[in-house]
């Protein structure tokens, strides 16, 4: 296996407040890890401290066996693309548009027709050409979070890093962009993908790895069934519940009625 | 292709036609605009022939198309061209459709530096017209300075711009408001006529050295086109996973548009309303790509500055009516109409 990502000691406060401790992980090609803890434990500022919109107090971050800490924006988001939850927008802009700034950090300034084609293309992988030509503003909040996801991956980065890609989806969506984004990952030949996501049974399916955030660090990391195990979502979530094989292909987790006290 | 890319460079085309519809429609504007005044009244025709020096036009004509009317014309185009391209910008890199070019306070820094001009006589310069040029100038230029100093704190939000420039506002007008407590009636008036906006102050020569600056800065807000629309359709987060770096690209958005403020202002007064009309309606034709959108609003702002003066001139002549004034009676309205019955900017 070879490595894309490496984190070492990675430490980030707000103020006070030590959000991540001498946090390490590593992201391995072709893989899809997903991130999971409770709110506030450190998801997206890790994701944030990653694509470098935050700074991290101490720490390494190395891409491809590359410190990314003197890459400038523009080339860090040929290697990573960072999709937040959601945007908000005073602007109105075609979709077809919005999903062309992932070309930006390719082109000087002229749109090349292989461009357009990059954005075509993604906007039917994610079954979005009907809305290609519609005001990004005027979709609704999950129709964003696809144009979104969209625009990241018309950028055609090496890693991806999704903060919560399924919050403002339907079920049959939420799904939908999993399975996209997990084939992209398996598919082609240098990309990997690391989500910050609440839905358990979400990750659980798609994910090779799944790392639990608690407290700044990390307390587990491995396959779906090593992870999600009762004592662990006790610990973390404080709730108790049962975790089943389902087909025998992948493990759901059942929350319980009884919520146990924390601490 | 895909036919999806095919509507996309179809739309481009229409939109690219739009736009240079609404050219030709500000040239031809133009030269009637030329042609009309109190003294002499010409077609269009005769006015471009006078300008291509290709008609023996009488002295007299010759010397009101090139000494009054040409220049002023020129600079209609240009400041109009100059302001909403800053008003462009600057909505985009700061996020906020309210923005136009005087929130920053360049404006009111413009119109401290000409207060002290008229009604104290401190000027830079010997007292003259050119001398409120210059300290009018001259106090904008440190207003940019201070927005290069925000800049280079860390982390400074696009609110706190707008903030700083609201401030700026207030303090710089209290400071104006108590110099025209103390001033003559004859420096009120003198205020009074510079703080309207008016095309017909600067000569031949100003105005092309004003046209030589703008036209300068221009291809440097096209090269930002990119950023912006990051910027502007997605905030700060989003424009970083874009590639941009939001802090530096936001600074030298407005130490530009902040320029081009401030090289037009100094020489018309305070002319505000086209910086924030003509980007919005350029944004109902052709949307928020930056790309067209900047050379659009450089026209749509050259379309409205000659249209509002032209009125101006000709509606109560041989009483000018100053083309601040105009464009925001004018243009007001229509500028509510025109938002109000679009969808678009509907919520």
């Amino acid at each position: 296996m070879t490595k894309i990502l490496e984190v070492r000691d990675l430490n980030f406060s707000w103020g006070d407040n030590h959000v991540l401790k001498n946090l390490n992980l590593d992201v391995q090609k072709n893989e899809l890890v997903s991130i999971i803890g409770i709110n506030g434990a450190g998801k997206s500022t890790l994701l944030k401290c990653l694509n470098r919109i935050l700074k991290p107090d101490l720490g390494k971050i190395r891409m491809w066996d590359k410190d990314l800490s003197n890459f400038d924006p523009l080339n860090l988001s040929k290697l990573i693309s960072y999709v937040p939850q959601s945007i908000r927008s005073n602007f109105s802009m075609d979709v077809f548009d919005v999903v062309l700034l992932g070309r930006r950090p390719h082109i000087n300034w002229r749109i090349a027709e292989d461009d357009r084609e990059k954005v075509s293309q993604t906007l039917r992988y994610l079954e979005l050409e009907d809305f290609a030509f519609r005001k990004f503003d005027r979709l609704s909040g999950g129709e964003r979070q696809q144009v979104i996801i969209a625009k990241a991956i018309s950028q055609d980065p090496d890693l991806f890093l999704f903060d919560e890609p399924t919050s403002d989806l339907d079920l049959r969506n939420q799904i939908e962009i999993m399975k996209k984004i997990r084939k992209l990952v398996e598919n082609d030949s240098s990309k990997s993908a690391l989500i910050a996501i609440h839905d358990i049974n979400i990750a659980a399916r798609f994910s090779d790895r799944i790392l639990l955030l608690h407290e700044g660090e990390i307390l587990a990391s491995g396959a779906p069934n090593e992870v999600l195990t009762v004592e662990n979502i006790a610990q973390v979530f404080g709730v108790t519940c049962d975790v089943q094989l389902w087909n025998g292909e992948y493990i759901r987790v059942i929350v319980e009625d009884e919520i146990k006290q924390t601490k | 292709m895909d036919s999806i890319s095919e509507k996309h460079i179809e739309n481009g085309k229409t939109q690219f036609l739009m736009v240079l519809i609404l050219g030709i429609i500000t040239i031809f504007l133009s030269l009637f605009a030329m042609g009309q005044g109190s003294s002499s009244n010409l077609d269009m025709m005769a006015t471009l022939k006078i300008i291509l020096g290709l008609d023996s036009a009488t002295e007299l004509q010759s010397d009101i198309i090139w000494k009054l009317r040409f220049p002023r014309i020129l600079m209609a185009i240009i400041g109009g061209a100059a302001l909403a391209v800053a008003g462009a910008l600057m909505q985009g890199c700061l996020g906020n459709p309210l923005v136009s070019p005087l929130t920053l306070g360049v404006a009111s820094g413009a119109a401290l530096g000409a207060a002290f001009a008229i009604v104290l006589g401190v000027s830079v310069l010997p007292y003259s017209h050119l001398a409120i040029v210059a300290n009018a100038f001259l106090f904008s230029l440190i207003v940019v300075a201070i927005i290069i100093q925000l800049g280079n704190l860390r982390s400074i939000s696009a609110e706190s711009y707008i903030l700083v420039g609201i401030a700026i506002t207030f303090i710089s007008g209290a400071i104006v408001s108590t110099m025209q407590y103390f001033a003559t009636d004859a420096q009120l008036s003198q205020l009074a006529h510079w703080s309207f906006g008016s095309l017909s102050r600067p000569d031949l020569i100003q105005v092309q050295l004003i046209s030589i600056a703008v036209l300068g800065l221009m291809p440097t807000a096209m090269k930002w086109s990119w950023d912006l629309n990051a910027l502007s359709v997605g905030g700060d987060e989003f424009a970083i996973s874009t590639g941009v770096n939001p802090a530096e690209t936001r600074r030298n958005i407005l130490i530009l548009s902040a320029l081009m403020t401030s090289i037009v202002i100094a020489f018309t007064g305070l002319i505000g309303f086209v910086g924030l009309a003509a980007p919005h309606m350029s944004r109902l034709i052709i949307g928020n790509d930056y790309r067209k959108l900047i050379p659009c609003s450089a026209i749509f702002g050259a379309f409205l500055m000659v249209f509002a003066d032209t009125l101006g001139r000709t509606l109560f002549a041989p009483i000018v009516i100053p083309v601040g004034i105009m464009l925001s009676i004018i243009g007001g309205p229509f500028f509510m109409y025109l938002l109000l019955s679009n969808r678009g900017f509907r919520r």
